[in-house]
Parts: C-alpha cells; sequence; structure tokens
C-alpha cells in the first residue's frame, strides 16, 4: 500500500470512526467520541502489542463480520474502563460493576455490535460500494492477556501477511477518556477490495 | 542472568521481561526467559550441564523459505536456539532438553486446523527429528498464558487468567 493509499485509508477509519461516536452517543445517552489517533503499518510480530503487553487482563468482545466486508472486529477494554462503560449503559453509579458479571458481559457484547457495525460500515461502502449486508456473529467475551488476544486474532487471520495496519483509537466518554479500543482484522480478500476501493475513490471521474 | 554475547540485539518486540511475538533470547547462570502465549507456542530448550537456555516464541509451523525473525518459525526457531546456545558455551550438548507451552485456539472463527495445533504439531515433529525429548508441555486450551522458564531450575511456570498456576 502506497503512502496516499495509506493517508486515504486513514481518511476512511477517521470517518468510521466518527459514525462510531455518533451510535456510542445515542448508545450511552451522553456525549462520547471515537478517534483515529493514528495509523501505523506494523511488522505482524510487532502488532500484537497493540493492546499493550503486561501482565494486566483485558476484557474483548469479538465477532466476526461478513458481507460487504469480512474481518474480525474487537472491542477490548481493561477492566476498570470496561465496568465503567457499562455502569453508564446500565444509569449505576460509577464504580457499582466490580466484576464481569452476565449483565456486565452482555453490556459490553451490545456495546461491541453496535459501535462495531457503525464503524465498518464506511470501510464497507468504500470496499464494495455499499454498507448493506454487514452481518455480525454473535460476539464472544474473552478476558486474558492483551498479548494472547491480539496473538490468537493475527495469527488466526492474517498469519500470512508480513504486516498490518494498526490504527490506534481514542475514545472519550462524557469529557472522559477511556482506555478502550477498536480493532478490526479483515480476510484478505476484504482488504484487497478495501485497497481497491481507495484506489478508485482517488481516480479523476 | 547473562546475556548471550552472540545473539541479536534486544528488538522493539522485547517488552521488559517478556520476550515478544517471533523473538527468542537465550541465557545462562540463571535468570528468568518470560514470554505472553496465545495461539503461539514458547519453545524452551534447557542444557543443565553447561546451565545455558533459551526460549523461542513460535508464531507459525513453517517457514517455507520465507524471511523474518527466526524465532517466528519452529523450523528456524529450534536452528537458532541451537546456534544461539553453542555460542555461549563450547561444551558440547548433552542431555538437552524441552519444554513448551501455548498453542491455544483463542477464537473459534475459523474453519480447519487450528494455527495453535499446528505450531504445536510442527514444534513436535522437528525436536523429534532433532532427538530433543520434550519433558514438559501445557499446550491447547482456549486461554491465553504467561510462560515463566528459571534457567537455574529448568522449571517452567504457567499463569493464565483465572487458571491455577502450575509448574512443568
Amino acid at each position: 500500500m502506497s503512502e496516499d493509499e495509506a493517508a486515504a485509508l486513514e481518511d476512511l477509519l477517521r470517518r468510521g470512526a466518527g459514525d462510531a461516536s455518533v451510535a456510542l452517543s445515542k448508545w450511552l445517552g451522553r456525549p462520547a467520541t471515537i478517534a483515529i489517533k493514528r495509523l501505523d503499518r506494523l511488522p505482524l510480530e510487532a502488532a500484537a502489542d497493540a493492546l499493550g503487553s503486561s501482565a494486566a487482563p483485558i476484557c474483548v468482545a469479538a465477532m466476526t463480520i461478513s458481507g460487504s466486508v469480512d474481518g474480525v472486529l474487537l472491542l477490548a477494554c481493561d477492566d476498570a474502563s470496561g465496568l465503567a462503560l457499562c455502569d453508564m449503559l446500565l444509569e449505576r453509579p460509577a464504580g457499582s460493576a466490580t466484576t464481569w458479571d452476565e449483565v456486565e458481559r452482555s453490556s459490553v457484547l451490545e456495546t461491541a455490535n453496535i459501535i462495531g457495525c457503525s464503524y465498518l460500515g464506511g470501510i464497507a461502502a468504500a470496499a464494495r460500494g455499499g454498507a448493506a449486508g454487514l452481518v455480525p456473529s454473535p460476539p464472544l467475551f474473552v478476558r486474558d492477556f492483551a498479548a494472547a488476544v491480539m496473538g490468537g486474532l493475527l495469527l488466526e487471520r492474517a498469519a500470512t501477511r508480513d504486516a498490518v495496519f494498526v490504527a490506534r483509537t481514542e475514545f472519550v466518554v462524557g469529557g472522559t477518556p477511556i482506555r478502550c479500543a477498536l480493532v478490526f482484522v479483515p480476510d484478505a480478500e476484504s482488504l484487497r477490495d478495501i485497497e481497491a476501493g481507495l484506489d478508485a475513490g482517488r481516480s479523476p471521474p | 542472568m547473562t546475556p548471550a554475547a552472540d545473539q541479536p540485539p534486544p528488538s522493539g518486540r522485547f517488552h521488559g521481561d517478556a520476550i515478544g511475538m517471533g523473538d527468542l533470547r537465550v541465557a545462562r547462570d540463571g535468570g528468568t526467559l518470560r514470554t505472553f502465549l496465545g495461539s503461539c507456542v514458547g519453545l524452551v530448550l534447557h542444557d543443565r550441564k553447561r546451565r545455558a537456555a533459551g526460549l523461542a516464541h513460535v508464531m507459525l509451523p513453517d517457514s517455507q523459505g520465507r524471511d523474518g525473525p527466526p524465532g517466528k518459525y519452529a523450523d528456524t526457531a529450534l536452528a537458532e536456539l541451537l546456534r544461539l546456545l553453542d555460542a555461549v558455551s563450547a561444551a558440547g550438548r548433552t542431555g538437552l532438553v524441552a519444554k513448551i507451552a501455548g498453542g491455544a485456539r483463542m477464537f473459534d472463527f475459523s474453519a480447519g486446523t487450528p494455527i495453535g495445533d499446528q505450531n504445536v504439531l510442527a514444534i513436535e515433529r522437528i525436536l523429534d527429528g532433532a532427538g530433543i525429548p520434550i519433558v514438559g508441555r501445557d499446550c491447547g486450551g482456549r486461554h491465553g498464558r504467561r510462560m515463566s522458564f528459571d534457567v537455574e531450575s529448568g522449571v517452567v511456570t504457567i499463569e493464565a487468567i483465572g487458571i491455577e498456576t502450575k509448574t512443568i
């Protein structure tokens, strides 16, 4: 991917993040933004640390997306941020949620579903000319070491690639930054379609 | 821990005391080697007589001639570990043993043989071909692991979220 294509991809992701921000704001009932801070091209082995490399666990809502684009999407948070999101959703005082019980898990899974599909809508439109038909799988809840989660995801969906693009996201809810990340790993065919869509978008009419 | 003089300098994938994906490290005379594992496999080679050991974080079963960090593939990782162990001690290889961990199926999104299982099988085959016995293992499942290898004792400690710590 050339520098121009990478810049176009970053622009595309920013638009997707804008759509996801609107969805998250509606879902939480308060202002929320998801911003793309930086787009990096990293060797596959280095991308495993994108969510951190400490021994502290992270919680992840993971789902496959099929249709206009295919791939795997993750919403990843540290425990404190994920549980804080749950309290907002459930309209409970901050600090009410302390463990990942059924209701907290369901909350974060549904959040991933809503903002993930919004985020990917713009990407799908660029890839294959329309966002219609994005079908998410039932999301899975995983709580594990960050490096193990990312490593497992990358090997399952991107093992044949030498490098991947990592978009760093920043979540702000009600004016407060929270430590969450949105990760999308497209399948090889979808990645090619996205690149082709970026090329077409830059061509003169 | 005494780092091997001949090993490559710490890369960007060596964070604190944890060896990153596709990386490897050798040490002698004590210390601890650590890595986080999901579908990848941690391969420890331990030569108690030479008081030397190495740990590779293997991502994929076969290099198929591709370039990359030597620790990334099962075939190149073993060869590089053996080369570095020879470099830290002139004594011949005797009593070399292996321990492996990882190879989990972190997600259930793909059909076919999971990459973690492929990694474990490839390492078993390569070690068998080299005549190096596997004396300890903790592989499979659906959870990540933190693998810590004590070079002095040869003990591997496996930690996982929500699972009792074990040693192999």
